[in-house]
């Protein structure tokens, strides 16, 4: 092949402390649909930012054409013909889908509205899309809008373009005509750029692989030299024993909670598990396999359509996280910024949020005496590092929040406590002082749920594994009798077992 | 965030502080008791749901109905007055009893069919004030009983009336309130973030319906100290207060995007609109333009906090 | 059927349909009422509205407001008037281009603080209702624009009939004012940069993204509205010809009133400035159809209007969503159609 179209030069890229990208080298050609496989946190969405002029690179430079660049924004990154496309569509909802391609178009004054049409038509039919380029975007479906922005890269003459998991969310059709479009423009001459965790979408269209683990360059093959296995064993590749130590398990024989054929119309269906007294249960899945929307049937926030859900032998219906919190369930949720914690108020104040209730004397008023010592006596039980509990917790390092979250929850003195991603984006000492609370939790008569896409967390913290793939159940497992390849090949629709 | 706030309210009592002294040595009269009561007297219902007000906006809502709702209640008020043979003392009971309906249909749209605020009371801003068109038409109703004039006109107390002591009240009250009780905290939850408090099972509806239900409350409560201070009620009564109040409250360093704000910081906002209306009268400045410097010291006083965010967040990453 | 028409021409349609019932329903109330006087007069009332409510729309469709909008108007009125009374001889071109000078000037200052300072519009204009309204104060000092110091041609332009059909007239000031929203409506559908209004206040995560220059795009949007409220203040002189320091006040909250008639949303990014037009025609029509309906009183007119505001955004609401459900659903169950073909 002749000169790359772009080449990241030994590439490394810093947050603070954390090192997201080591040493990275990587060539793209034209005319190439190139796959970058690698667990969640591999260190892919920092490439796609660090291409997309989101952030810039710590060392080592992009060389692209031959020469050196710069990638300062969204708009220089647009001009050298780099777009990106994304699981989550960025369109504007209340314009039309010809406007939503050309909305940043530069020739001329006035819209020729016939014409728009015509060209946009043009686009979509290059990429063998059918839709009515007069429709309004938010009525689309997210395949079709993800078609319009794909016009709307070609519009502007991309000669890159990054998808990333694009196909999360889509039906299996949708899919396989996202994979037939990218195929296509591959065929045209662009460069693809394509990241998914669906390995079978890899060895349908990718022409080579890159594997990336902990932000270091593994590999990079043609697709021929690959097998499946072969790579599952690179993405996951690490010494497990060296991270997390296996604790003794206390599962028990009482059931806390029985869910029986849970489903919610359309994103799940079919969920059925005991979780007994003294037990962890990991839910493993790959993004889009809905493991969040169980834990928030679950939690009363969007309710299941049908099944059952047995709390203690009696059977609860949530509505509300209240109603499932005065059951004796809690959710820690994933997303620490927008749902779990309130950011610029006090650490003491959002240790006592779900309990508030409780804080409440005659009168109504809070004690704020007891919420003081409550907050101190859990900064100290769970090694919170913050001077004192006044202060914000947007102030807080993301281990930091993630234990007062923790506390939080904790307070409530629950039975059953899901934790969604609970160590993700938090340093190694971090996790290991979560996965100890969650232990000692568990060991004092709980039963948690810890939904983690980190599979040697996973293979420690769990007791036993349910495997989720695009919101159906495909099996459960038990952690001592398993590696973390079983639980990938389950996770990506390679192999499935009857539930145990 | 919280030290964004404080730096504000910092900034407040170094203005009131400025507009005191300057006020002072305008006029020996300035700081008398007797000017300082009147001060208040003369815009006693603005600064009362101004209280409420805070709440609301903290809530990450607006209500833009009270001044009509103030100008409902005291029509409705001399209605049935004049036109029932209801006693005074229950007709205040009915005007109560209004604000809290016209609240209530407020919180409904808002909270249960998830309308925005801002559209919602606006459509009741002008719905409540044609109701108190209707009701007293174009006339003037007057001639109250001797004691219901006497609430808004006379002393209670020595010098001090009634209202002011409502007003102090309403604000121990409301500091409570907010600052110390589990549904202040709510409030402030919710204003910051309301996916975090349905996630830690607080019921949002709930608590937004009974705010609008109080902002209601208080809005009709005030109409009717209008319509004793006054001793008369027409169809324009309090027209367009609500941009003042909500002026008075913003500049008292509530955030209108929701979660920041304090009962301290809209009385300091209150001290300094007033004094520095009465400073402005004692210098014969009219109203319109007292309002357009108030309007003035609103925009420059975001504009300067800003700045000082500014360097706060400039500090942090450097540090980090 | 439905499902081909965008949800905007859906709202316009629905607005008209609205607009036939109220008519219809008056004409049966009110004896003599579909006649050229109606038409006359909810023409020459509406025109300032339809203008004020189509600048107010601009602000609104980038994701902010414009509380400021009445002091423009009413500082255009009074500072245009008294141009003219000082000259009386001044070309009518030069006193229209003064009138949407000065509203563009007061539209940059809004724009100035809310695109280049940052602070949200709702607090900008709310400061800036109040100090505009205190330098018309200061300007006026304590005089009035009294018709008679107007020339004739001013006093008269207003109802200056353009067309005569029977007793139907269209006259001067709604001709103007119909025509200006015509050229805004089509504008903001056929030139490019117009288009970044809707971006903007569609989803402004995804303008930035585009490349758009959201605080550019914003400004322009407060001096486009201060050009219409400039020329609002011109047709207020016309048509009132006296003007004091309150001239314009209260007009902030019904142009929104107006738009949000009109279906225009209010958080951004959607809304036809033709809604703006028709939602100022209605408010209009039932105001003065209900001063000649006598089985109510005339002061009933403002409570029905709140009513109906309320009334008016909850239907949008609750049919736009069962709608955007109805589609969504729509959708689903074709590609479950077609999922199960393919999957055995």
């Amino acid at each position: 092949m002749c000169e790359p179209l772009l080449r990241l030069e030994n590439v490394t890229k810093r947050f603070g402390m954390t090192t997201a990208l080591q040493d990275m080298s990587l060539d793209i050609f034209s005319g190439e649909v190139h796959a970058i496989v690698g667990e969640n946190g591999a260190g892919k969405s920092t490439i796609i930012k660090i291409m997309t002029g989101i952030h810039q690179t710590t060392e080592g430079r992009l060389v692209i054409d031959g020469t050196a660049r710069n990638i300062s924004g969204a708009r220089a990154a647009r001009d050298i013909g780099i777009a990106a496309i994304y699981q989550e569509p960025m369109v504007f909802p209340d314009l039309d889908v010809a406007e939503n391609i050309f909305i940043s178009a530069r020739s001329g004054w006035f819209l020729n509205q016939a014409q728009l049409h015509a060209e946009a038509q043009r686009l979509l039919g290059r990429i063998g899309i059918a839709l009515d380029s007069s429709s309004i975007a938010s009525g689309l479906t997210l395949a079709a809008q993800q078609a319009v922005e794909i016009a709307r890269a070609l519009s502007q003459d991309v000669r890159i373009l990054i998808m990333d998991e694009p196909t999360a969310s889509l039906s299996a059709h949708e899919a396989k005509q996202l994979r037939k479009v990218a195929r296509t423009l591959a065929e045209e001459g662009v460069a693809v750029i394509y990241i998914s965790h669906r390995l079978e979408e890899i060895f349908d269209i990718a022409d080579r692989v890159t594997v990336i683990r902990d932000g270091i360059h593994i590999s990079t093959r043609p697709i021929g030299d690959v097998t499946s296995e072969g790579m599952v064993s690179e993405m996951v590749g690490r010494d497990v024993g060296n991270y997390f130590v296996k604790a003794p398990s206390t599962v028990t024989s009482n059931s806390l909670l029985r869910v029986e054929h849970l489903t919610r119309e359309g994103i799940f269906s079919d969920i059925s598990f005991d979780l007994m007294q003294g037990e962890v249960l990991c839910m493993a899945g790959l993004v889009g396999a809905r493991r969040t929307d169980v834990a928030l049937a679950l939690f009363g926030i969007n309710p299941s359509s049908s099944g059952q859900i047995f709390y203690k032998g009696r059977q609860i219906n949530p509505s509300c996280a209240r109603e499932a919190m005065d059951a004796g369930i809690a959710y820690v949720s994933e997303d620490r910024r927008k749902l779990g914690l309130a950011m610029p108020m006090s650490l003491r104040s959002n240790v006592s949020l779900a309990t508030l209730r409780s804080f409440v004397g005659r009168w109504g008023f809070l004690d704020q005496s007891l919420e003081r010592m409550t907050a101190l006596e859990y900064r100290d039980r769970l090694n919170i590092r913050a001077p004192d509990v006044e202060l914000s917790v947007g102030m807080l390092s993301g281990g930091n929040q993630q234990k007062t979250m923790l506390a939080k929850w904790l307070r409530m003195k629950p039975d059953v406590l899901i934790f969604d991603e609970p160590t993700r984006g938090i340093d190694i000492g971090a996790k290991a002082e979560v996965h100890a609370l969650i232990r000692e939790f568990v060991a004092n008569g709980g039963g948690a749920i810890v939904i983690s896409s980190d599979l040697p967390e996973v293979l420690a913290m769990g007791d036993r594994i349910l495997v989720m793939r695009e919101g159906r159940q495909m099996g459960i497992v038990n952690s001592t009798e398993t590696g973390q390849e079983t639980i990938m090949r389950l996770a990506t629709g390679q192999a499935s077992v009857e539930a145990a | 965030m919280t030290k964004g706030l404080n730096g504000w309210i910092r900034v407040l009592v170094m203005v009131l502080a400025l507009v005191v002294i300057v006020n002072s040595s305008l006029s020996e009269e300035y700081l008398s008791v007797r000017n300082q009561i009147n001060l208040f007297q003369l815009s006693i219902e603005k600064v009362i749901v101004a209280l409420m007000m805070t709440l609301v906006i903290i809530n990450a809502e607006i209500d833009l109905s009270v001044g009509s709702m103030m100008g409902l209640s005291a029509c409705a008020f001399g209605w049935l007055f004049q036109e029932t043979s209801l006693s005074a003392e229950w007709a205040i009971l009915v005007c109560l009893i209004i604000g809290m309906l016209g609240g209530a249909l407020n919180g409904v749209f808002v909270a249960y069919a998830g309308l925005p605020s801002l559209v919602v009371t606006l459509a009741t801003l002008i719905g409540f004030r044609g109701l108190a068109r209707v009701l007293v038409e174009d006339r003037g109703i007057t001639d109250f009983p001797e004691w219901f004039d006497a609430i808004g006109q006379t002393g209670l107390i020595g010098p001090v009336p009634f209202s002011l002591f409502a007003f102090l009240l309403l604000f121990a009250g409301l500091y409570v309130v907010l600052h110390k009780s589990g549904f202040g905290r709510k409030t402030f939850v919710i204003g910051t973030s309301r996916d975090v408090a349905v996630f830690a099972g607080i019921d949002t509806a709930r608590h937004k319906m009974i705010l609008f239900i109080g902002s209601g409350m208080v809005s009709a409560f005030a109409g009717l100290l209008y319509a004793a201070r006054v001793g008369a009620v027409r169809g324009d009564v309090a027209f367009g207060f609500e941009l003042d109040i909500i002026t008075m409250v913003l500049l008292g360093g509530v955030s209108i995007f929701g979660g920041v704000g304090s009962m301290f910081g809209t009385l300091m906002a209150i001290l300094i609109v007033l004094n520095l209306r009465n400073g402005m009268a004692l210098l014969n400045i009219t109203g319109h333009i007292q309002t357009g410097v108030i309007g003035v010291l609103l925009i420059t006083s975001v504009i300067a906090t800003r700045l000082d965010l500014g360097r706060f967040r400039l500090r942090k990453e450097n540090a980090g | 059927m439905l499902h081909r028409l965008s949800p905007q021409t859906i709202r316009i349609l629905a607005l008209l349909v609205v607009l036939l019932l109220v008519i219809l329903f008056f004409s049966t109330q009110v004896p003599n009422y579909l006649s050229g006087r109606l038409f006359n007069r909810v023409s020459s009332s509406v025109a300032i509205m339809a203008l004020i409510a189509t600048a107010q729309t601009l602000v609104i469709l980038t994701r902010n407001i414009d509380l400021s909008i009445g002091s423009v108007v009413g500082f255009v009125a009074f500072a245009t008037g008294s141009l003219i009374t000082d000259n009386p001889d001044l070309h009518w071109t030069l006193l229209v281009a003064f009138s949407i000078t000065l509203g563009m000037f007061f539209g940059m200052i809004n724009g100035f603080f809310v695109a280049v300072a940052k602070v949200p519009a709702i607090i900008v204009t709310l400061g800036t209702l109040a100090l505009f309204r205190s330098v018309l104060v200061e300007f006026s000092d304590a005089k009035s624009i009294v018709t008679a110091n107007l020339p004739t041609w001013l006093i008269n332009f207003p109802n200056t009939p353009l067309l005569e059909i029977g007793t139907l007239q269209l006259r001067a000031s709604f001709a103007v004012a119909v025509a200006v929203v015509l050229v805004v409506h089509i504008a903001l559908s056929r030139i490019r940069i117009a288009r970044k209004l809707y971006a903007v206040g569609s989803n402004p995560e995804a303008a930035e993204m585009a490349g758009i220059n959201i605080g550019l795009t914003v400004f322009t949007a407060f001096v486009l509205s201060g050009a219409l409220a400039g020329l609002a203040g011109f047709l207020f002189l016309a048509r009132f010809g006296t003007i004091t320091v309150v001239a314009g006040l209260g007009f902030e909250l019904k142009s929104v009133a107006a738009a949000v008639v009109g279906g225009v949303n209010i958080f951004g990014g959607s809304g036809l400035v033709i809604g703006a037009l028709i939602g100022a025609i209605l408010v209009d029509l039932i105001d003065s159809s209900l001063v000649r309906w006598h089985l109510v009183s005339e002061f009933w007119r403002e409570a029905v209007l709140g009513g109906l505001i309320l009334l008016a955004v909850t239907m949008d609401t609750l049919v736009m969503r069962s709608l955007a459900v109805w589609r969504t659903a729509r959708s689903n169950s074709k590609e479950d159609r077609r999922a199960n073909v393919q999957s055995p």
